[in-house]
């Protein structure tokens, strides 16, 4: 491969990864209030990228880290799923399954986990739209599209801690959610502080 | 056979330690991404939070002329507007820094 070849195999995907960068800016006061800890996380039924349906209610007895975020190749939500990407055994360690879930196509989650380098499965709430973004009350009708909010699911399906982003710029500070897992970790897959 | 042969000597790398500062907010996905990322692989910085520190925003407003995009990352004399992760790797690798 000489010089030339590889700014034709490099350049694309690299440009494509930045495109969020210069990206149109995302924001705007929360709308919806999202659903408070203690109560049965709704169902769902969606398919991830790959046309695989992931359904909840087949998830129990496994904790779940649900992340909705507004947008696939938006600027917030490329930072958010890259550093959940990045950070992944702080949930895999735990036992806890991660998905993402926004009202974007299979065909979107599919190119935009590749560019990103995100592995986890990313979920469409594609048709009918939204239809968990408001089972869990975190619809933003005016814009179509969800608020960005994290669910906490316990394995017997119970939301234990939810955050639901004031602004839609902002994400959920890092060290309290990590904190947050252990209210749903695994039996015995908690981390032990004075291992090493 | 010489003596190294038997007992090869022992190289010790000294880490390279470079003056790291991010100045950002708790809510910033670049932030949280670049100080975990830091975080992970041992390498020290000192945070300033712009919530917290609205003083340390209007300097660095000065310091860029009302072109401030934040975070802003500085590392070792190089200061860093909104960076991404592989350019604050790049930059950290430059002085010697692996992330």
């Amino acid at each position: 491969m000489d010089a030339f070849d590889l700014l034709d195999s490099a350049a694309p995907i690299d440009a494509a990864r930045d495109l969020y960068r210069a990206a149109p800016p995302m924001d705007g006061e929360r709308v919806a209030p999202g659903l408070a800890p203690g109560v049965r996380a709704p169902d769902f039924a969606l398919p991830d990228a790959d046309g695989n349906v992931v359904r909840l209610s087949e998830l129990r007895g496994t904790p779940v880290a649900l992340v909705f975020y507004p947008l696939d190749w938006s600027p917030g939500c490329s930072v958010q799923l890259e550093l959940y990407q990045q950070e992944f055994d702080e949930f895999s360690s735990r036992g806890i399954r991660l998905l993402g879930v926004s009202v974007d196509s299979i065909y979107s989650h599919g190119a935009w986990a590749a560019v990103r380098g995100i592995k986890y499965p990313l979920l469409s709430d594609f048709q009918p739209r939204g239809e968990a973004a408001r089972a869990y009350a975190v619809w933003r009708d005016a814009d179509g599209h969800s608020e960005r909010a994290v669910y906490l699911i316990d394995a017997d399906g119970v939301i234990r801690w939810s955050h639901v982003s004031p602004r839609l710029k902002e994400l959920p500070d890092f060290d309290e959610l990590v904190a947050a897992l252990d209210l749903v970790a695994a039996p015995g897959d908690a981390p032990n502080p004075t291992e090493e | 056979m010489t003596i190294w042969e038997v007992m090869p000597p022992r190289v010790t790398r000294r880490p390279v330690e470079v003056p790291v500062a991010i100045y950002g907010n708790r809510w910033c996905g670049i932030t949280q991404l670049i100080r975990r990322a830091l975080d992970r692989a041992g390498v020290p910085y000192q945070y300033v939070d712009l919530d917290e520190h609205p003083s340390a925003h209007a300097k660095l407003e000065a310091l860029a002329r009302g072109r401030l995009r934040t975070p802003v990352v500085y590392i070792d004399g190089e200061w860093l507007m909104e960076p991404s992760l592989a350019e604050v790797r790049a930059v950290l690798a430059r002085h010697g820094v692996p992330l």
